[in-house]
This record gives structure tokens, sequence and C-alpha cells, in this order.
């Protein structure tokens, strides 16, 4: 079996997708976590300057969702068919579009005013009109493919608690109980909730 | 008899010509549904499809009965229908992470061009420096042949030529001191198949 290294922050970030894939999977990995001022030695020798990367076999990959999606392929978690692994696919772009809106028109607003008024069409309009589509792609089982987690439900579950810290309120499932059901699947994995448990406390 | 793949998206190239460029370079037929575009509000037509579609967005793939959304979701897919998408579990990874990398820089450029007037202005300055960087990586990441994985053609080159020749519309000189990288852009330019479509598709403004 090759041997995983996953190198990033010392944070959960653009990286705890791939953490929660492997906790999923039972799959072991070494999980380094850089100090700010290690990572410019590091940088030049990494495929485009950022993190996280993941080496095994002498090979690096970058880019937080593609390494995702590899891991989870290797233990089976990205999709049993083409077309699911296109549904896995679709919903995790989608979950990434939901990040980057709240990074580029929240996040990075230096306008107090601006922020507060874009927070609130986030919360009361974007987010409610996102989970009802992305409700009626979940089964009622609470799987966006097939009838087992994959990596879609683990992708809904990051990103909403990734963005849920720089709220008000956390984001509610309200109305939505394939995406609570989702939650549910996600958090009561085994491995995902040893995980959550033991993981370090960070504050991103 | 109809094709198996029905591929809907308003009549711009945008987020659906890496998929339609995958077609072509594979040689595979699929059905080209153009929504019409309003240019401002939305078209009557749009109105209509919106509220059906998964997630409110073009484009679309629809396949054995099966809609799919998010137009890199369905390039890899079509990608993966047409022997395009990397030999290896590992080649597949390589190409996923240098698409990840064109959206990125994607991305970086719409958000100078939608927004606010301070927004806008502040991506310009962030995409100063962050196509050069973009591009100096991808450089090292393109070997030599005109390929980012293997040795034959993939996606990541066909979705990088799809980027680059945007681009380059405006910007010639682009790729003047990246030699692989204007190698990957030849080679898809010269795959018979892309380069029949980009002579017959309809003219878009973009």
């Amino acid at each position: 079996m090759p041997s995983y290294k996953l190198t990033y922050f010392n944070g959960r970030g653009t990286a705890e997708i791939v953490r929660l894939v492997f906790a999923a999977a039972g799959t072991e990995y070494e999980d380094v976590r850089l100090e700010h001022d290690q990572w410019p030695e590091l940088k030049p020798s990494t495929p485009m300057g950022q993190l996280p990367i993941l080496e095994m076999d002498g090979t690096m990959l970058c880019q937080s969702n593609s390494i995702a999606r590899y891991v989870a392929k290797m233990a089976g978690l990205a999709g049993k068919t083409p077309l699911d692994q296109a549904r896995v696919d679709m919903v995790m772009d989608g979950m990434v579009d939901m990040g980057n809106k709240f990074a580029y028109e929240i996040y990075y607003e230096k306008d107090e005013d601006k922020k507060a008024e874009k927070k609130k069409d986030y919360v009361e309009k974007y987010v409610p009109q996102f989970f009802s589509s992305l409700n009626k792609l979940a089964s009622d089982g609470g799987y966006f493919a097939g009838d087992e987690l994959t990596l879609a439900d683990i992708a809904f579950y990051n990103m909403v608690t990734m963005v849920n810290p720089y709220l008000e309120q956390p984001l509610s499932l309200d109305g939505f109980p394939n995406l609570e059901k989702v939650v549910d699947n996600v958090t009561s994995n085994p491995g995902i909730a040893k995980w959550l448990k033991e993981r370090p406390e960070t504050p991103y | 008899m109809a094709p198996k793949y029905k591929l809907t998206y308003f009549n711009l190239r945008a987020r659906a010509e890496t998929a339609r460029l995958l077609f072509a370079a594979a040689g595979v037929e699929y059905e080209d549904f153009r929504v019409e575009f309003g240019g401002g509000p939305p078209s009557e037509q749009w109105k209509e499809l919106k509220p059906k579609t998964p997630m409110g967005q073009l484009p679309l793939l629809e396949v054995d009965g099966v809609t799919l959304c998010q137009s890199m979701s369905i390039a890899r897919f079509v990608a993966r229908e047409t022997g395009l998408d990397g030999k290896t579990s590992l080649e597949k990874a390589q190409a996923d992470m240098i698409v990840d990398a064109v959206e990125e820089t994607l991305n970086k450029i719409y958000a100078t061009m939608f927004g606010t007037d301070e927004s806008k202005a502040q991506a310009k300055k962030v995409l100063e420096t962050a196509v050069p960087e973009f591009l100096k990586n991808m450089e090292k990441l393109a070997g030599p042949d005109g390929h980012f994985v293997g040795d034959s053609l993939t996606w990541a080159d066909v979705r990088f030529f799809d980027l680059a020749s945007e681009m380059m519309a405006k910007h010639a000189d682009l790729l003047e001191n990246f030699p692989n990288l204007t190698k990957v852009v030849d080679t898809v330019k010269a795959n018979s198949g892309v380069a029949k479509w980009i002579a017959k598709r309809p003219e878009t403004p973009f």
C-alpha cells in the first residue's frame, strides 16, 4: 500500500475535506501541519506554490478537490458508476461555488455595511435556494449518489461547517430533511466521528 | 437515432466550450442545444428552463435519463466517455489538478468583470501577479512534447487551450515566453476534430 503524506498549515482550511475522506476510508496517512515560517522553503518544490499537497510514491498532487477525489476513488468513496461519479463531482463543484461566493462577495468585502448586506442576502436568499436544489439531489436516505456515503456528502458537510463560523448563526437545514440526513450520515460515519473527536482544535 | 448526449448551454462558448471541444476532439456526436442568451435580462426560454435544472444553472449534460450540471464535472465525464481523461488513476488526478488551476485563474479573471468598482479594481491588481504565476507553474507542469499529462491528449490540454485561446484573442503574445504551453496550444489546435469545430462553430460574443 502506498504511503500518503498530506501537507498543509495547522488548520482545517482547504485540507479538511481530504482529512475527512481519509477518516471515512480508514486510510492511514501522515498529517503534516506546517508552521507559516516553514512554508517559504517548501513552496518552490510544490506544483503550484500552494497547499495542500499530497505526496505518494514519489509524486506530488495539489488542488484540494483533485486530491480528495483521488483519495476517495482509491477508497471506493467517489461513486460506483461513471454517472454516479459525475453526480458526486457536480455536488462537490456546487459546494465550491457556495464557498467561492462567500469568499469573493463577503469575506473579501472591506465595507462593513456592504458586507452585512451581502451576508443577509447570502443567508436569506442564496443559501435557501441552493439548499432547495441540493435537497432534491439528495436521496431521502441522505446520499447524493447511490445509497452509500460518498465524497459528495462529505463535501456538503465540510463546506457548510467551513462557512458557519463566519455567520451570526449556523446555516439552517430546516425544511431540507434530505440534507439533514446527509449531515447525519457524515457525522455518524465511524471513521469521521472518531476524527471529529480527535482532530486538533484550530482557529480555522 | 438521437445522439446519446445532449449538451444544453446558452449560445456562447464560455462554460460549455471545453465539453464541445472534447466531443470534437474525440469525434463523438452530441446534440449542441443552445438557449437564447438575453445578454442582459434572462430570455423567456431560460426563465422557463431554469427551475427544471439541478442547480438553476447551465451548462447541462443529459445522458441515460440523468441530468448533470457544473461545467467541469460535465467536461470530466465527457473526457472519461471519450477516453481523454488520463490513462491511470494518477494521470486522472494530475489532469484534474491542471483543470482546477485553470478554473482558479478563470475565477480571478471573472472577478475583474463582475462586482463593484472597488472589487473589480482589487481583482485587477490580483490578476497582475496571478496570471504570470499561473503561466509559470503551468509551463513547469507541461512537458516539452505538448501534453500536461502522460504522452497523449487529455482534457487538461483542451481545458488549458480553451482558456489560453480566449486570452490570446486579446493578448496575442500571452505565451511568448512559454514554449511548453505554446506546444500544448498548438497540439490541441492541430487536432483535426478541434480544427474542424473551431472553423464551423457559431460566432458568439464570448
